[in-house]
């Protein structure tokens, strides 16, 4: 066919006049993400509350990224975290078709330096998270006979039971028994979230840090027969009440020092990052833009939180993405207080005030 | 309301006599069937993951039909990998391997798996009748025993060691005890301390039982077969024995069945021992008081099937007991049972067992129900799936390499668990080639852990003084008992 043959010419008018009555339908491209498949690696096992948290944003993150991709999830447990985290750090290609999600033992563990960390916390580009809000209270059994927070500092070697060394909850009992002033008390650890409850009731410890909604869901008993004290209260954020507990002194109001006080505040920094979602260094600026908007939209969808509380039993409180870009950044680093959290926080008795 | 027992349970039944609910739980019975059978990866933690988001939208007794079926069935289930391809299956049917496959090799597979699957039938409804009878007063058994009281149990457990390492007493302690020296790899929970970590990200969190376990049997099985057979017999030995001869050994050995089921629903009860022992307590404790278990054992011994299938699928309805009862979770699978039920607006709990008895017993009688579809299943796949036995070496060797890798790699999708599994499935075959028996290794590697946990605890929160407590000092004389017979036993053989 050449340009003088007639059918060349006709089509080549009717495409001229296709072009001048509907540009977009030339011109416009598909969304980056119609057909793309994007991963979520999460550095946990499957199935537990840290799971059910992503898949209750799954379905609107899919419904708010234009394209709507397919999202699946995988698993890449070890180390709290850090192995998922060092993955999407240096092994996974920034092209925005990897998202991570970690505990918040990611931002602790690289705060603290310890080993196994090798990501810069500040270099990852954060999504939010699906919580962030947090209330911890620490309890003594009833028939221990600690009823008030004098008989809990006048009585010696309290046996405050937790879970792994490391492990948010245990490192929260450290520092309530620490800032509530409790003398020579001793930690049992190495108790499952489930082996905790039985062990108190049954004497075997006498107290222990807990949150607040797992109390209220989980042991009605505690509240309703009076089988424990409770003491005192972390609110993350600070100043959050809880509907419950509302009447619970918080616990920086025991703090005796600035250094006390600062202590309180970097395990607040450590859980008000709550569950982050974040993507490797590098990723375009295009799609770290269409991400960060759907997880805002997805975070702030109705049917989300009807969601979240189906598959978690929990009220979402999510932090958007500059929130939590925020968050990372005001996390206290000074050195002093960092050294001695690592103390507080590690398998030694707790330093001394 | 509170309502009488009777009517609630006469409720809880009437609750199930819709078809919507009778086909979720054969929705649930087919799932279960097939996550038993598929590579390790695919586990129930992860199909309740994908079902829960579902599940909670409908009705709740329809719902609880499917999650419940599916459990249930996954454990009676289990058994096709141990004694068709001689792969250990998921945790709860390791112990299987080691009569089911030498059965399945000797052209026996049909009697293992009718076995295996009237053994788990029997075992889930003895769990469930555990649980019906149990729940009202189940609660102070599950406060009695403390860390003093299970590190006796354990250390009791260990003893079976003895038993476990067959002829050879020293080289079953020193399987024993290198089990015991695996199980302190990671990061000590109690003090932090890395203990033979070398700086490695994977070996923070110690080296997976499961992939061990798998390694030790699975390949050398398979390197057995290519070794020996391919060349020599390309036929596999000729099917003979039935479902139907595997029934009647279960029906037989009716005593041992309820035994086991009582340590599976004993280990369910007790928060925090896990599915890992379960089936390993419950072979060693049949090697110790079975009849002629010295000899036969490890060899094709149906009993040794028996007995770790029943306690598995008993263990169901101990788990059940403390969730229901207390509201607390025994392993993944049950923490998102009761996700679901909160979804539902029930907290389990005692408030549950009194304000919605009747859902209670709802529950009960899925749990045995689908037990007897599953077994049911299981019989009627089984017949054709035996016939996998006479499958030649050298498309079987094949198979069960592929099974042993993904099952490995499908777990954790980490290259270095494949590494891990061809490095201690070459140790298992010089293991078996030498005579160290790795049941024993497997023993001292699940104890281990469970027992460091059980000893710090009790040292930190009694000192010594937990050597004097009541349920401690009788365990200690039933342990000390025990482990003297088993002696005696063995000083009356050798003579």
């Amino acid at each position: 066919m050449t340009f003088r043959d007639r059918p060349f010419k006709i089509s080549l008018a009717l495409g001229a006049l296709w072009v001048c009555f509907f540009p977009a339908s030339v011109f416009s491209q598909a969304p980056f993400y119609q057909g793309k498949t994007i991963a979520i690696v999460q550095g946990r096992d499957p199935g537990g509350t840290g799971d059910m948290r992503v898949r209750a944003v799954l379905p609107f993150l899919q419904k708010h990224i234009p394209g709507n991709p397919t999202i699946v999830n995988e698993y890449m447990p070890g180390g709290g975290s850090r192995k998922a985290a060092n993955h999407v750090y240096k092994s996974v290609r920034p092209d925005g078709l990897t998202i991570g999600n970690a505990s918040a033992g990611m931002v602790s563990l690289a705060v603290l330096g310890e080993k196994g960390v090798l990501y810069d916390l500040d270099k990852f580009i954060y999504l939010g998270s699906p919580y962030s809000s947090y209330h911890g209270v620490f309890v003594t059994r009833k028939e221990a006979g600690l009823s008030s927070i004098e008989k809990l500092r006048a009585a010696s070697g309290i046996r405050v039971g937790g879970q792994s060394v490391g492990f948010s909850t245990y490192n929260e009992g450290r520092l309530f028994a620490y800032v509530l002033g409790l003398k020579e008390p001793k930690f049992v650890t190495g108790y499952s979230g489930a082996e905790l409850d039985p062990a108190l009731i049954r004497g075997e410890i006498d107290a222990r840090a807990n949150s607040a909604d797992t109390v209220v869901r989980r042991s009605p008993d505690w509240l309703n027969k009076g089988l424990v004290d409770f003491h005192a209260i972390l609110e993350i954020p600070k100043g959050e009440k809880h509907a419950r507990f509302a009447h619970l002194p918080e616990l920086e109001s025991f703090a005796k020092s600035d250094i006390d006080r600062k202590l309180v505040i970097l395990q607040r920094a450590f859980r008000v990052t709550g569950q982050p979602f974040f993507l490797p260094p590098g990723t375009p600026k295009d799609r770290v833009d269409i991400l960060q908007e759907a997880f805002r939209k997805a975070y702030k969808d109705p049917a989300f939180h009807k969601e979240y509380k189906k598959l978690t039993a929990d009220d979402p409180t999510p932090l958007m993405p500059e929130d939590h870009e925020r968050a990372i950044r005001e996390i206290p680093r000074e050195r002093e207080v960092m050294e001695l959290f690592k103390k507080l926080v590690g398998a030694g008795p707790l330093p001394a005030r | 309301m509170e309502v009488s027992l009777f009517h609630a349970a006469l409720q809880g039944l009437l609750n199930l006599l819709h078809l919507k609910v009778f086909l979720a739980m054969l929705i649930g019975v087919s799932i279960g069937t097939f996550t038993a059978v598929a590579p390790q990866g695919l586990g129930m933690p992860l199909v309740y993951a994908i079902l829960l988001p579902v599940v909670i939208r409908w009705e709740p007794v329809t719902g609880i039909a499917l999650l419940i079926g599916a459990s249930s069935v996954s454990a009676i289930c289990a058994a096709y990998l141990p004694v068709l391809f001689g792969i250990p299956g998921g945790a709860g049917s390791q112990a299987t391997v080691l009569d089911g496959y030498p059965m399945g090799k000797r052209g026996e597979a049909r009697r293992a798996l009718g076995a295996s699957f009237m053994a788990g039938g029997m075992g889930c409804v003895i769990g469930t009748l555990t649980l019906l009878v149990a729940l009202p007063a189940a609660r102070p058994l599950i406060y009695l025993m403390g860390s003093p009281e299970l590190f006796v149990v354990m250390l009791w457990g260990l003893s079976m060691v003895a038993v476990l390492a067959g002829r050879r007493p020293i080289k079953g302690l020193i399987a024993a005890a290198f089990g015991l020296l695996l199980a302190t790899i990671g990061q000590q929970a109690q003090s932090g301390i890395m203990r033979f970590v070398f700086d490695q990200m994977y070996l923070l969190d110690g080296i997976s039982i499961s992939i061990i376990a798998l390694a030790l049997f699975g390949i050398p099985s398979a390197l057995d077969l290519a070794l020996t057979k391919l060349g020599v017999e390309q036929q596999a030995a000729p099917l003979k024995g039935s479902l139907l001869d595997g029934i009647k050994d279960t029906l037989r050995e009716w005593w041992l069945v309820v035994r086991c089921s009582f340590v599976g629903v004993w280990i369910g009860i007790v928060p925090g021992l896990g599915s890992q022992v379960v089936d390993w307590l419950a072979y060693g404790h049949a090697a110790q008081t079975c009849k002629g278990a010295r000899e036969t054992f490890g060899k094709g011994d149906v009993r040794g099937v028996i007995a770790p299938e029943s306690a598995n699928d008993a263990k169901d309805g101990g788990d059940l007991i403390t969730t229901l009862l207390l509201g607390f979770p025994q392993g993944v699978v049950t923490a998102l049972f009761i996700v679901a039920l909160l979804a539902w607006g029930f907290v389990p709990g005692p408030e549950m067992v009194k304000k919605n008895a009747d859902l209670i017993y709802s529950i009960i009688w899925i749990q045995g129900i689908s037990g007897i579809f599953g077994t049911l299943v299981g019989f009627v796949l089984a017949k054709q799936l035996a016939k996998l036995a006479e499958v030649r070496y050298t498309f079987m060797v094949p198979i069960i390499f592929i099974f042993v890798l993904m099952g490995a790699f499908s777990a954790n999708r980490d290259p270095v668990d494949l590494l891990v599994v061809v490095s201690f499935g070459i140790l298992g075959y010089f293991m078996r080639r030498f005579g160290y028996p790795r049941p024993a290794m497997i023993l001292g590697l699940v104890l281990g852990d469970l027992m460091e946990k059980y000893l710090y605890r009790s040292m930190a929160s009694y000192g010594f003084s937990w050597l004097t407590r009541p349920a401690v000092i009788v365990l200690l004389i039933l342990a000390t008992i025990s482990f003297a017979l088993t002696l005696r036993g063995r000083l009356k053989e050798t003579r």
